[in-house]
Order: C-alpha cells, then structure tokens, then sequence
C-alpha cells in the first residue's frame, strides 16, 4: 500500500475476490506431513493458535489464563518462545520425558484444564509440541529455516460458487516462505466460516450441508500472523431456471442482476407508484409525502415521473435537513461537550456543505484540517468533541476510512491486516492537536466532559505518541503503509493535519472513496455492499464486488458529490424493488439483503417516525429547548439548548427509545435500529401518541368541528399515513367502529390508533 | 464487648476453621473459608433468581460488617459492635435486626477494584468489569459492559411471562447517568424494565403496564382490531421478518397489558399490611417487598437501587457517600438515616424470604460501588476505598454465616482470598448456573467472556 495513486486497495482486494474460480484441490496431507524436528514459529505456534491456545478469551488474554499469557493469537513469537521455555521452570516444558510437559496433559486433559481438551494425542497438534519439546525446544528446525519467514498466504479456491448436489469444497491454504518454498499448511491452519450456517471443518471443507436456497459465506484462514477470505457460494442450480428481471436502467442493475443470475435468483418486480412515491420521501427527506405530494404524483402520466420526482427531491430543503442529520449523528454534534453555540455553528456549517453538494472528499479535508475558533470556524468541533489522539484517530479512520482500527490499540488486529504500528503510526498525526480554553461556564465542575464556552484549536509544535509495542515515538503512516515515505514529514514545520487532509481529499484515496460510496449505497438501500460499513477489511468483503466497483467508479466520476451516486442509485431498477416476496424469491430477509433482490423492509427511524406521526395527527411534540413546530430531522444536538438537566419532553423520550443516539461515538451502530419491546408498549399505550391524540387541537378535533363525513377522514387518513386510498373493506370497518361509538371522538382516535400501529406505517418498504 | 472481642480474636486465626451444620441452639457458627476449599461441583442452577440492593454512594464496611475493633483510633469505628446469630461475628450497634439472621448471610470481605469515582467504581460493580479510565463521569456508551441484569436477559431469559430484568425505584447518577444499568453492546431489547415509579406510593402502578386516561383494555382490544385488519391488507409485507418482528412485539405488548398476573406481580397493595410496615413504608423498604413479588412471579434478576444519588450529607435522602462534606458527620448521618433504613428492610427480606420458602433460590446480594477510607478523616467521616471492602450474600445456596477472604487489621487491604470484582461477578452467574466463560461480543467483535474472574464457589453449600 503506498501513496494515493500508486495503490489501489480496492481493487487489490476486487483482484483476490474475483479471481479465477479454480478446480477444487483436495489438500494432500502428503505435502505437509511432518518430516524432522518441527519449526517453532512455524508449527508450533500454528498448532497453538488451531488448538485456540492463544484466543483472546484463553491464554491470549492480556491476563492470560491459570498463569499461562501467550500473545494474541501468536502475533509474537518471541515473546511466546520464552514464555513456553523459560517460565514456571521444568513443569511446563520437560525436555527429559516430554509427556510430563504440561503444555501436552493440560490440553490433552490429562490434569484439568480450564479450557478442556484441545487435541488428542497423536494428532497432529500432538506430535508437533512433543517432537518440539523433545528436541529440546529448538527456536528453530535448522540454520535455513531460521532465516525463513512467511511472505503470503494463499487460499486456492479463493472465490467459489457451488449448486444442485456439490454441496462441499475443499480449501486449501498454502503458504509461502521467503526463500520462495511453499507448503500446504491445512493441517497446521484455522478456517471459521462467517455464516452460522454454513460449516467449515478443522482442514478446511467447506460444507453447505442440507442448505435449500442461495447462501453466501465468507471462510477466513489464518496461518501465523496472516489471514485470508475464502468467497463460497452456493444456489441450488436448477436446469430449468429462467432468468427474468426488470430492464436493466444502469451499470447497477447490470452489476446486481448479473449476479443473481449467476445465483439463479429472480428479483422481484418493480415497486408500484404509491410505494415508490413514499419510499422516496422517506429516504429523502425523513418525511411523509403529503397527501397533495402522493397525490400529484400518482395523477403523473409522464413516463420519467420517477426520475423527475427525485430529481426534486434532492434539491429540497428536506433533503438538507435529513443528510445533515445523518453526518451531525457521526461527527458528535451534541451540547456538552460543544455547548449551544458549537452545535449551532456546526450544525449550520454541515447544512451547508450538504446543501452545496460539497464533494466528500472536501468536506472530509476541511474537518481534518480545522483549526481556530470553535465558534467562529465550525469545523474544529470535530476536534473539540474529540479529546485524545486515540479518539481523534480512531473516529477518522471510522468515518472516513471503514476502518475499525480500535482493536490496533493493544495489539495488532485479529481480523484484520492492522498492526499496533499502524494504529500510533495514524494516532500520532492527531497527537499535536491542542485546545486552548478560552472560557468554560461548565455547570458541572467535575464532568471533564463538559465545555461551555470558545476554544481554540490549534496544534503544538512538538509531541508525538509513544508506541507501546517498541516504547519509542511513534512515527507517522497511513494505514497500511509504512513509516518510511513519511519519514521527512515528521520533522518541523510539517503540518502533519494538512499532510493527512490532503492524502484523505485525494481522488486516488481509494479507502476513502469506496467507504463513502458504500454508505451512501446503505442509506438508500439499508444495508451496505461491505457491511457494516464502517468495517472494511479483506475478511469482510463486499457481497457483490462489481457492485462495489460501480459505485466507487460513479461516486468519483460525479466528483465525489454524494447527489449524483443518490441519484444514480434511486433511479437503478434495484433500489426501486417491490419489498413483496413470492414468485421465485421466497428466500429469507438475512439471505437475500445481501444479494439486492428484493427491498427488505425496515423500521421508520425515530425521527422519521415522530414526524410522520406528528404529521399524520396534525400536532406537535414537544422537544426540549426547541420552539413548537421544529421536526425531529432538524433538531441540531441531542436534547439540546441546555435541556440536558431538564426532565425530557415527551418528544426527547421518544427519540431515544426509538434510536436516536447519543452521539457519544463516532459509529453508526450508536444509532438503534431494531425493534424492542420498549417502543411496542410505547406506541401501544405509551404517553406521546395517547397525548397527541387526545389534544384538543389536532386533526381529530378538526375532523369534529367541520362535521367531515367518517369516509372522508379515513381516506384523508390513508393518504396521509400510507400515500394511498383505503381499501373498500379498510373504509367499511373503519366506519362502521366509528359509528358504533357513543362517543365519536373516541371511534376517530381509535382508527388514527390502529393506522399509527400498523405494519404499512411503521415500516418503509 | 470484651466477651464478643475475645471471641473475635478466636477467630481472627488465619486457619481454617470448619464447623458444619447448624450450632448450638440452632446458631450457625461462622466459616472461615479461603480458595482452597473449592468444591469439585458442575454447573447447576443454584438460584432461580437473583435480588441486587445496590448501595449507591458506597457504604462503610469497616463501621457495618468488616468492624476493626482492634485498630487504633483513628481508624477503628466509633460506632460499637454487637454479637450477631453467629458467635464471633459481631456486627455494628445499629444493625441490631440484621445481627438476628447474620447465619443466612456470606460475607465476602475482600471485594477489590482500582476506580475511585462514584460512576467508574458504579459501573464496575454493576457490571463485573472495570471502565478503560477512572473517570468521575463515566458516560453510558456502547463500548461499555451490559449490567448483570441485562446479562442473564440475554443469556439465560428465563420462561417468565415478565421480563427476565426489572430495575427501579430509580436511575442512579453522579453528575451524568451512571453506565452499567442497561444492556449497551446486547442491544435495547435485554435492556431491564425499568422504572421510576414510588412503590411506596399509595397510588403506585406501574407506568408501562398502564393504560392512558380514558383507554380500558376493551378499547385496546377493539383498536388492536382495527389494526389487524389493516395488516391483513398487505399480506404480502407480513411475512418480511421487520414485520414479523413488530407483531411478535404487539403480542407481546397487549399480552403484558392484559395480564393479571404480571398487573399483580406489581401490585405491592395486596400485600398485608403488617408485613409492609415490617419492611418499612419507605420506597426502599416497598422496592424490597416488591423485588420479593417479582422473583415469585419468576423475574430473573432484580436490581433495586437504594438511593438515586450518592448523597451522604443527609439524614433524609441520597447514598451511602458520607465524607463528611458541609460539616456533616458521617457517625450522625449514618444511624439516623442508612443503617436504619438498612436494619428495618433487609432483615424483612430474608425473613420473608426463608418463610415463603424461596430464599434456598433467590440470591440476595447487598453491596455499595466500594468501601470506605480505613482512617477515619478530618471531618470524622470516611472518603472512598475501593481497594477493599465487605459484599453480602444470601439464600440462593449460600452456605449461611460463612466468611470468605479476610482484609488486614485496618481493612484496608485484603489480607488472604483477594476477590475481584469479575470474581463477584462470576460468582452470581455461577449462582444462576450461567457459565460465566460464555462469550459475548461486543461492537468491535471482540470476545469477552460474561465475567472475567473466577466464582466463589466456597461460599456454596
């Protein structure tokens, strides 16, 4: 990985997964059978990370486990060869009789161990630590392998596809030394495959078992310090299948069809109008079309109305509020740590990037770069709500990389490719990054976390952070790269933020471009071509890599705006998918997000949720510190104005039942997206719909004073809720309950009730 | 006095001294018990359900159950001991209650952890693992451990018609919410119920489980209605798992508003009124009473919180966190509001616990986020001491009047059998049969077992 332009990493990692699928190889236990005295960093530290010695939860612990640490997963075998050797004396390892050695009764249970029995005797994993520890512990085999270390890992076949009765495939892992030898290591490497369903066996045969539709996994394999994705996929192949989609609009529908076709999976059909009109707004603008809004729509003879109505959409005021709030989630912006007057100007300062179309790659530039006044140069709040290097590193490499680096902090990332080097290499171009306080009028004195008040970002001119690993200064690298090309820009005068803007801004910034691509793809679609989208890595790949590359290709191609790829995306044939399964396509939700076949219906978001109710009853909730009428996509903070240390209004209790975050983290996973009881029991009988419904002004009292017919309420009612007319039946029996009541308010709250609870409304499809 | 300290100093021996079955005239002698007494036992549920009082604001262990009374001023409680149920376990004057059912009671003497800030050590001892800093307003976030509660919600639910975890009568913070209440990483659905509603409100119902002014549960019904005739209308969108899941929770939701039997799990009105003056008419004692029904209506796991604050500078309201702060004492504070609010409820519970026959599966646990300074300080109160304190545990298979780890004569340190704070955590998991190696992941995929220590199980008969 080298600087912007001569590495592409994405395509490195399209180049592994699209790789030719090969004939399956049986691994021949022959060419690796054990010859000679076994190599230290070669088999015995494999064997002990198989055996899942040296797992974080067993002896990888930072602890350790009954007295015995080795290192995470064996990431350092140094540190490893004298624990096994020189610790606890004779009792561990014992040279003379190696049977006696506990490092072969405790995994063989021949005295209890915690962890149970690990391996069997004359296993593989046996005779490699006994022929080890009879030879007397030699650090290495011989004079040659001592030099030797492991270049690569290789997984043949890398990417496979299997169907009708081939239900298994064989994997073979091979590895290569640096002197150019290779070796099968199946016997000596770990396989876990990431689809609960879908089994792997200790050497590496993938098996689908009795899997009756399509289904995707992901097997990694580990040898030593490297790891590698397997792709297996498996559709059940029928000869007679017929392939039928919709016409294709775009390269996504060519990339999405192309390979359910391969699959032999049928998408579904497009979405109705009425469907269409209200998935649009809501992912647009976080609202309900109006009835007027659907109504319009829906009388359009126009042949392009789909794409005309987006167009509009995504010039619309709505539209700036609803992306604001998705970056205002990720970049923290919240009261107590940026007080009022920082989430106002910050807030502003998104809106206006996002209204302006800023390309990404801009916007992400000028928050690394920031520096100055948090009040009077907003972006520096993104600093000011992120205290140390370590957050400031990690949260940037989250948002604008997809990377979790987190797990680099204390060792090198298990799943990943990360070291502790990389990590306080990034860290440390946050280390100089300094606040001055200019004022702080913070309620509580002891909440560190607190600021009320300017501050002044600006960096220090000297300060590095310390690597543990070596105990030096750290020096500076982008993920993935070494320290050596940057080595120059350590000294003065480098402006180590402008040096990392700038590498970010670039258009060659291959992990910048796919990470924004990918979750402007999941904010239309609800779930990511990576998923999650902040966790980019080889064992993590894309479920559809020419997907992938397509959007990456467009969001470039449109200046790394986000409209344009929106607007490609909406218009494709894929994102305007019925959410109704049948035909072909009875495959579950979990199997078939992936693969783009079908809409799969989720959840309003609790902003979109409170506004739409507050839109459908006609009244408003109340949010702390907020004027009557504010919608809830364009609440600047969280509880904010100073409403922290008030009770919360009903509204603000809403929002955080239903997922609001609390913007304490710089990931999307703070933002809740399930279900819970929590929120039934609230719509069901909780305090804001019943208030709502009950007040004296809302679309209920209105209904009563102008005597409107109970028809005309409910398909006002429908269109409002629903964006389309009742049903006869829905009409007839929300009627007919009306007028068997005494009390015909009453009837009229109890249908808004059942419209407000009702799958159609909760859910967008 | 000199009788109950010789007898202390009997038993101050560092051997091991057994005494099995119940003593002379049905006392229990103590059990001094130390990590080599560990029973070879496989995992069993040993406890149906777990009761946590939680003392917010960390109370004395050297003026309550550690007593030094061999210190020396300075350091030795003003307050006086008095002999307990169980010969040579003397216990403080103002809990002369608590002293009669002693015998049902372990004590841990050596739980230990290194936060010294109400919310860190608050979130330590409610969830079994320390924060990455020790800081004084720790905030909720995703990256912290779930609470027990949610915990055993997630692992081990139970077939309850109620939630596996309820927690009330309060939300306890120091500043900003303290974490360690919620499920955070397990996801809202493990989240306790969780309530703020006065139990020993006359008119106290549950908010959740109550219906809006004017909605009575026909009303509800003829709503529910309408809406499933709605729903039928898209058949096709019933069968997407989004809405699968959202009726499976509408079920659920009419199930638990219609529901006498968990209306009635709530409803402390019913109890006689003899035995909710016994637990006294405070929303302590009440939330006592009521932790009681719950684990009868089989509630998994009960956490009631003793105060919302750490308080400590009243005799009215608030915590056990008596520095001596305003120049208040922490020898006024204490016997005027904590320890008899502690004698007149807690003994109750155990009482009425054993009567009904439930305490053999409840485990009842008493603890605070720490201890207290062994010196006593310049305004004669104590400040924090997490280096080492006293942790109450009853029924639930507890073998009674045993006493585990020993701190030094100041009880400032542990002396033998130090117990960690993932010790204690493990050991009620161990109570309830979950394996506390079981792994949970959290948001960085990150393995972590449900506790990281090793169960007391000495403490088990």
């Amino acid at each position: 990985m080298g600087r912007p332009g001569t590495a592409s990493w994405i395509l490195l990692l399209l180049g592994v997964l699209l790789a030719s699928e090969r004939a399956v190889l049986a691994a021949g236990a022959a060419e690796s059978a054990l010859s000679g005295v076994p190599s230290f960093r070669h088999e015995v530290m494999a064997v002990l990370s198989r055996a899942g010695c040296s797992l974080g939860t067993c002896h990888g612990n930072q602890n350790g486990k009954g007295g015995l640490r080795l290192s995470l997963r064996g990431q350092d075998p140094e540190a490893d060869y004298i624990t096994l050797t020189r610790s606890l004396g004779a009792r561990r390892v014992n040279v003379q009789q190696p049977d006696d050695s506990l490092l072969l009764q405790k995994p063989l249970m021949q005295v209890p161990h915690e962890g149970g029995r690990r391996f069997v005797r004359d296993s593989l994993e046996y005779r490699v630590l006994r022929d080890w520890i009879a030879a007397g512990l030699p650090r290495e085999s011989g004079s040659v392998e001592s030099e030797l270390h492991l270049v690569r890992l290789l997984v043949d076949p890398s990417n496979s596809t299997l169907s009708g009765a081939q239900r298994t495939v064989q994997l073979r892992a091979t590895a290569e030394f640096s002197d150019g030898s290779r070796r099968v290591v199946n016997d000596l490497a770990v396989f876990e495959s990431s689809h609960p369903g879908v089994a792997v066996s200790a050497t590496g045969e993938v098996n689908f078992g009795d899997v009756s539709g399509v289904r995707q996994t992901t097997v990694t394999v580990r040898y030593l310090d490297q790891q590698q994705p397997a792709r297996v996929q498996y559709f059940p192949g029928r000869a007679d299948f017929q392939f039928e989609a919709p016409a294709a609009v775009n390269a996504i529908d060519v990339a999405v069809f192309g390979q359910l076709q391969r699959l032999q999976v049928n998408p579904v059909s497009l979405c109705s109008d009425d469907v269409f009109v209200r998935r649009l707004y809501l992912d647009l603008t976080g609202q309900l079309p109006t009835r007027q809004q659907a109504e319009s729509f829906l009388a359009s003879r126009a042949v392009d109305r789909r794409s005309q109505l987006i167009d509009q959409l995504l010039s619309a005021d709505e539209f700036v509020d609803f992306q604001t709030l998705r970056w205002a989630d990720l970049l923290r912006v919240e009261d107590k740590t940026l007080d009022t007057k920082g989430v106002a100007v910050f807030h502003q300062w998104i809106r206006e990037s996002v209204r302006s179309d800023q390309p990404l790659n801009a916007f992400a530039a000028a928050l690394i770069a920031a520096r100055g006044s948090t009040y009077t140069e907003p972006p520096t709040n993104f600093y000011r709500a992120l205290r140390t290097p370590e957050e400031r590193s990690e949260s940037a490499a989250q948002v604008f990389l997809g990377v979790r680096l987190q797990c680099a902090r204390c060792h090198n990332h298990p799943f990943d490719r990360w070291t502790q080097d990389d990590y306080y290499g990034w860290t440390n171009f946050f280390a100089r990054v300094d606040y001055k306080i200019l004022e702080n009028r913070r309620r509580d004195i002891n909440d560190k976390h607190e600021f009320d008040g300017e501050q002044l970002v600006f960096m220090k001119s000297v300060g590095d952070v310390r690597n543990p690993r070596t105990g030096q200064r750290a020096g500076l690298r982008f993920p993935g790269s070494g320290d050596q090309q940057l080595g120059a820009a350590g000294e003065e005068g480098v402006d180590r933020l402008q040096l990392l803007a700038d590498w970010l801004a670039s258009e060659q910034n291959e992990r910048f471009v796919a990470t924004q691509a990918n979750r402007i793809w999941q904010q239309l679609m609800g779930q990511g071509v990576v998923d999650p989208i902040d966790d980019f890595r080889g064992t993590n790949p894309p479920s559809n890599p020419e997907l992938l590359e397509v959007l990456v290709r467009e969001f470039r191609a449109g200046g790394m705006r986000v409209r344009p790829l929106m607007r490609m995306i909406l218009n494709s044939a894929v994102w305007q998918l019925s959410s109704e399964a049948g035909g072909a396509v009875e495959i579950a939700d979990a199997e078939i997000a992936p693969l783009f076949a079908r809409t799969v219906p989720r959840r309003l978001t609790a902003e979109q949720l409170l506004d739409a109710i507050a839109m459908v009853v006609e009244a408003e909730p109340r949010f702390g510190g907020h004027p009557a009428g504010v919608r809830a996509v364009q609440l600047a903070g969280v509880r904010s104005g100073g409403h922290r240390y008030s009770r919360p209004e009903t509204g603000d209790r809403f929002l955080a039942l239903f997922g609001k975050p609390g913007r304490i983290q710089t990931c999307e996973c703070e933002r809740l997206s399930e279900t819970t009881l929590a929120q039934t029991m609230e719509l069901v009988s909780g305090p804001l719909v019943a208030e709502l419904l009950s007040r004296s002004e809302n679309r209920i009292s209105r209904s009563l004073r102008s005597g409107e017919a109970t028809e005309r309420f409910v398909e006002d009612l429908w269109w409002r809720a629903l964006s389309r007319a009742p049903s006869v039946s829905e009409t007839e029996a929300m009627v007919r309950h009306v007028e068997a009541q005494a009390d015909r308010r009453r009837g009229l709250e109890d249908v808004v009730w059942a419209i407000l609870n009702s799958n159609e409304f909760l859910l967008r499809r | 006095m000199s009788g109950v300290l010789s007898r202390m100093r009997q038993f101050q021996r560092r051997d091991l001294l057994r005494v099995g079955g119940p003593g002379l005239l049905g006392l229990t002698l103590p059990r001094w018990l130390h990590a080599d007494d560990q029973p070879a036992t496989g995992l069993r549920a040993r406890a149906k359900s777990v009761i946590f009082l939680f003392q917010w604001g960390g109370p004395s262990h050297v003026d309550t159950f550690d007593m030094k009374l061999q210190a020396p001023v300075g350091y030795r409680s003003l307050f006086s001991p008095i002999a307990s149920s169980v010969p040579g376990l003397p216990v403080c004057e103002h809990l002369p209650e608590t002293a009669k059912v002693l015998h049902h009671f372990a004590q841990i003497r050596t739980v230990h952890h290194t936060m010294n800030n109400h919310n860190s050590a608050g979130y330590t001892a409610l969830t079994g693992y320390e924060p990455p800093i020790d800081d004084q307003r720790l905030r909720e976030s995703l990256d912290l451990f779930p609470g027990y509660g949610s915990v055993v919600a997630a692992t081990a639910p139970g077939s309850s018609d109620l939630p596996a975890a309820v927690a009330f009568p309060y939300q306890i913070s120091d500043g900003s919410t303290t974490p360690g209440q919620r499920a955070s990483f397990l996801g809202k659905q493990h989240d306790p119920l969780f309530f703020q509603d006065d139990p020993n409100d006359p008119g106290f119902r549950l908010s959740q489980l109550s219906l809006p002014a004017g909605v009575s549960l026909d009303r509800l019904g003829s709503r529910r209605g309408l809406q499933q005739l709605i729903n039928s209308q898209s058949r096709q969108l019933d069968q997407s798992a989004a809405a699968t899941g959202l009726d499976a929770y509408y079920r659920r939701s009419l199930e638990l508003l219609n529901s006498d039997r968990v209306r009635q799990a709530f409803d402390v009105s019913g109890e006689p009124e003899v035995l909710r003056e016994a637990y006294g008419r405070t929303t302590y004692g009440q939330s006592c009473l009521l932790a009681r029904r719950l684990v009868e209506h089989g509630v998994k796991f009960v956490t009631v919180y003793f105060a919302p604050s750490i308080g400590g500078r009243s005799k009215t309201d608030g915590g056990w966190d008596t520095h001596g702060f305003d120049n208040t004492r922490m020898y006024e504070i204490l016997p005027a509001r904590h320890l008899p609010l502690t004698d007149q409820t807690l003994p109750t519970l155990i009482r009425d616990l054993s009567e009904r026959g439930l305490l053999d599966e409840t485990l009842v646990v008493w603890m605070g986020e720490f201890g207290r300074t062994p010196k006593i300080n310049d305004s004669i109160s104590r400040d924090h001491w997490p280096k080492c304190y006293t942790v109450l545990m009853a029924g639930g298979g507890i073998r009674g009047g045993a006493v585990y780890g020993s701190s030094d004569r100041y009880g400032g340190v542990p002396d033998r059998d130090p117990v960690s704070i993932g010790d204690l955590a493990a050991t009620m998991y161990y109570a309830l049969g979950i394996d506390h190696t079981r792994e949970v992941h959290d948001n960085l995929n990150r393995p972590l077992p449900l506790a990281r220590g090793r169960a007391v199980t000495e403490i088990f008969g």
